[in-house]
Formats: structure tokens, C-alpha cells, sequence
């Protein structure tokens, strides 16, 4: 990395994108005044190495914390911050960050950088071979996972193992929150997406087989960061549940139907109402809509 | 009898966090005992986590409490732009 990137880091937090963005990042927050500042610091800086336009979107979850004054604070022209009223999970977050999304790829990143964003380009050449969702995978051969606790091993195993079992999604890691989509893909899914706790991932990637989308994953490099909020006993029975409640929703055709409209959710966002999806009220620094696109 | 003052450094290398926090602090320590300065270099770092960036303030804090100081050298572009949005570039030494 060089003082070039820097050149053009500087550029990208102080200057408005005059175009559409090429990449999207969305990083859904929580809670997480202790990490969220040094993850932006290292994705904007790693993407803006890649010479392409590109906008930064994170997505608050109601945090009870400081993330979103934070987040403000820093003043960054192509970030946009989503606040929430109430924490809706991190499927909601995800779902509002990915509607507000204007690039051509989409991936939505952990706040706690447990996944190197180094990482965007072997996704990416996934995309560019025709793929439309690409999983960043802690389970695939040649991924290289430190500091993963016992609990979370085997929880991972067993997902795992129910997972392809019932549901024969062509990925052995589910849950890990570093996914690509080409725009269409994204907002297709999470226009149909229901479940907005932690089984929100498998539920995306239940809906891709559905409808027939090309998905595949690439191994990644994964640090289990300390603080993580992923209790792994209560999780678990969650996550069984939820692998129910998806086969329940497809064979009653809850996902046949948009359960999430893009248009009234960017609509009611500007009007700051209650509801979860509507919550997306606050955009520190938004860029300007381009032709034909909605407003944010 | 003579006092010769040395300046300790430290090279680390790839994602300094909360994970490396407890070594980082054991290597100032013990540098600190031979010097009040100390020099960190940061080339090789591509990513710095709060917890690091608290070691680096502490050992900072230990270095001038001692009469030295504590010198960020050449960090990475991510570092030193993590250590620009904490506003944290202000309060270290930075060469």
C-alpha cells in the first residue's frame, strides 16, 4: 500500500461520488462503539485501492451504544449511516443496507473485521465467473480459521452438518458474515427474506437455490474477534427452530411474495416511522441519487 | 559511571488486536526497562483493533511518564488512516 492509496483515500472521505458506485459495503452495527471505527478505517482504505468508485453503508441496529454518533462523527462523504429506532436483528440491518445500496456488487461485512476485507477480490473473481452470491466460507477447503473457541467449533459442525442434510445449499459455511451479491441478486433476496435474527444468512441462502441463483463460496481467512455476541447454546436452538419456519414459509409460499418492498422502505424511511424497515431515517453523508435512482 | 540511554524497537507485523494485546504489552514492557524511548514500527501492520490501539496508548503514556517517548514509525495506509478516524494521529509521535 502506498501514498497513492492514501491519495486516493483522502479523496474518497472527502469528496461526494459524482457517479454511481461500482461497490457497495454494507456493515451492520450493534453495539459496537469498541470496534466499528478501526473496521472502517481498514475497508476504506482497502477499497479504495481498487480504483473504482465505491460507497460505504453502515447499517445501525438500534445500538444502545455511541456506533452511530460514531459513525457520524467521522464525517466520511461516501459513507451513509442507517440509524435504527429499535434493534431488529441483524437480518433487518442488513436488508436496509442493502436496499439503500446503489453499486453493481454488494457484500455485506462483520463490524468486527473478523473477516479481512483483503479478502473483497477472491469473492469478486467468483462474481466475475457468472456467479451471483459468493460466500466467504471458514469451512472450505483452504480456509484458515484462528482463535475460534470449542463452543463455536462445534456449534459451526453442527450447523453444518443439519444444513446440508435439510437443505442441500451447495456452501459448508452459512453463517459467515462476509457475502457478495450482484445487486439484483441482493435486493431480489432480501425482498423476499423473513427471518431477521441470526438464521437470516441461511435464510438468503435457502431463497438463491429457490430461485435458481448461481452461488458458490471461497475460502477466507477468519479471526475469531473477541466480544463476539454470538451465544452459542441459545443460537442453537434458534437456528433449529428457523430451519423449520423456512420450510413452513416455502411450502405456504411466504417467499412466492415480496416481503420487503425497496420503493416503500427508502419512502417511509424519509418519513421516520416506527416500523423496523422504516427506521433507515438517518443518512450522515448520502451520496446523490443517480439518474433513475431512488433517493435516499 | 555512565548512563547510556538506547532507544528500543519493536517490528510487528501483520493484524495487530486484541489477541496479540498481552505479547505487545509484555515486549514494551520489557523494552521500557532498558529505554524511555521506544520505537514501533508499523510498516507491516494492516489492521489495528481498539485494544491494540490501547496498548499503543499505554506504552505511550509508560515512555513519557519515564521522560521518553513512544514513536510510531512508517505505519501502514490502513494504520494510519484507523489512527486518523480515532484521532489518535494527534497524540503519538508519528515518523
Amino acid at each position: 500500500m502506498t501514498e497513492t492509496d492514501l491519495t486516493a483515500y483522502r479523496q474518497w472521505a472527502t469528496t461526494p461520488l459524482q457517479e454511481t458506485p461500482t461497490y457497495s459495503v454494507v456493515i451492520p452495527a450493534y453495539n459496537e462503539e469498541w470496534r466499528i471505527i478501526p473496521t472502517i478505517g481498514a475497508i476504506a482504505t482497502h477499497m479504495c485501492t481498487l480504483g473504482k468508485p465505491w460507497e460505504m453503508i453502515v447499517a445501525d441496529d438500534g445500538s444502545t451504544d455511541s456506533t452511530a454518533q460514531l459513525v457520524e462523527d467521522l464525517e466520511l462523504a461516501n459513507l451513509t449511516l442507517l440509524r435504527a429506532k429499535a434493534n431488529g436483528g441483524k437480518g433487518s440491518a442488513v436488508r436496509r443496507g442493502i436496499f439503500e445500496s446503489k453499486g453493481e456488487v454488494v457484500l455485506f461485512a462483520d463490524a468486527d473485521q473478523s473477516t479481512p476485507i483483503e479478502q473483497f477480490g477472491d469473492l469478486l473473481a467468483k462474481l466475475d465467473d457468472g456467479y451471483d452470491v459468493v460466500v466467504g466460507s471458514r469451512a472450505a477447503v483452504g480456509a484458515d480459521v484462528a482463535s475460534k473457541s470449542l463452543s463455536r467449533t462445534i456449534f459451526s459442525f453442527g450447523l453444518k452438518t443439519l444444513v446440508q442434510t435439510l437443505f442441500r445449499i451447495p456452501v459448508s459455511d452459512t453463517q459467515c458474515g462476509f457475502k457478495m451479491f450482484t445487486a439484483d441478486a441482493a435486493k431480489l433476496l432480501f425482498s423476499r427474506q423473513v427471518i431477521d435474527e441470526f438464521s437470516f444468512d441461511l435464510e438468503i441462502l435457502f431463497l438463491a437455490k429457490k430461485f435458481g441463483l448461481q452461488t458458490t463460496e471461497v475460502p477466507v481467512t477468519w479471526i475469531d474477534a473477541p466480544g463476539s455476541k454470538v451465544d452459542a447454546a441459545k443460537v442453537a436452538v434458534e437456528f433449529v427452530k428457523d430451519l423449520v419456519a423456512i420450510r413452513r414459509n416455502d411450502h405456504s409460499g411466504v417467499y412466492d411474495k415480496v416481503n420487503h418492498d425497496m420503493s416503500t422502505s427508502a419512502n417511509l424511511a424519509s418519513t421516520d416511522s416506527d416500523s423496523t424497515d422504516s427506521d433507515s431515517s438517518t443518512s450522515a453523508n448520502s451520496i446523490p441519487p443517480a439518474s433513475g435512482q431512488r433517493a435516499a | 559511571m555512565n548512563i547510556i540511554t538506547t532507544v528500543s524497537e519493536v517490528e510487528l507485523q501483520g493484524r495487530f488486536d486484541a489477541h496479540e494485546a498481552e505479547a505487545f504489552r509484555e515486549l514494551a514492557d520489557n523494552a521500557l526497562q532498558n529505554s524511555a524511548d521506544l520505537r514501533v514500527v508499523l510498516t507491516a501492520v494492516d489492521f489495528v483493533d481498539s485494544t491494540a490501539l490501547a496498548e499503543l496508548v499505554r506504552a505511550m503514556k509508560r515512555c513519557r511518564e519515564a521522560g521518553g517517548d513512544l514513536t510510531l514509525v512508517k505505519p501502514s495506509a490502513p494504520v494510519r488512516v484507523i489512527l486518523e478516524l480515532t484521532k489518535l494521529d494527534a497524540a503519538f509521535t508519528i515518523v
